[in-house]
């Protein structure tokens, strides 16, 4: 496994992991009405825990000579970052139409919908990049030893 | 339609010169392993230059690491 594949897994990793937890805490706080519980701490801390050991597997070399990234690389990037472009504009269009079913035309949304909206579409963009460079890299089980 | 298709030598080569691995090959060409296992299969066409890389990596002639047919 090469660096941009390392990276991509660190990010497909992370933004899952973050993801979910948004979810939890938006069920938990906002429609279940409870505080910032001890199993919140917990998971945060797992993620933050995961952090160090992710940090090394990115570090690591698969030689001494090994490059950080070469043409292949870099073209395979170059079209993960369209296909994350083109996912920020649908989302940002479903996210204009969405509301007008749920609150109707002339209804409103608190201030901070907004922000939880925004970090919403920017771990989704970044999903999306990092699971298109792993399905360009065939999840990095088709480049195998030979 | 016309399909074209680009073969390569490189598996054969790399076993010529005394078992080079793709590991080998890749920090002599200054790339990926990946990227040697891509052109290998045939999955990847390389650029100009690094094509030229390869082949001066074994000493030989492009159009004898690389041929180009049409289909």
């Amino acid at each position: 496994m090469n660096r941009t594949q390392k990276g991509a897994w660190c990010i497909l990793i992370v933004s899952l992991f973050l993801i979910l937890f948004g979810i939890l805490l938006f069920t938990e706080i906002v429609i279940l009405k409870n505080l910032f519980t001890s199993l919140h701490r917990f998971i945060a801390l797992l993620l933050f825990s995961f952090m160090v050991p992710l940090f090394i597997f990115l570090r690591k070399k698969q030689s001494r000579a090994e490059v950080e990234s070469d043409e292949r690389d870099r073209l395979i990037i170059k079209r993960a970052i369209l296909v994350s472009f083109v996912s920020v504009w649908v989302l940002l269009a479903a996210v204009c139409i969405i509301p007008r079913f749920i609150v109707g035309y002339t209804g409103s949304i608190p201030v901070w919908v907004l922000s939880v909206i925004n970090f919403a579409i920017f771990l989704i963009a970044m999903f999306i990049y990092s699971t298109a460079i792993l399905i360009q890299y065939g999840w990095g089980g088709k480049d195998g030893e030979k | 339609m016309v399909k074209n298709e680009m073969k390569n030598q490189i598996r054969r080569l790399r076993f010529e010169n005394s078992e080079m691995t793709q590991q080998q090959l890749a920090d002599r060409v200054g790339v990926t392993r990946q990227t040697i296992i891509a052109i290998e299969a045939g999955k990847y066409a390389p650029s100009l230059p690094l094509a030229f890389r390869i082949a001066r990596t074994f000493g030989v002639s492009l159009e004898q690491v690389f041929q180009y047919e049409d289909g």
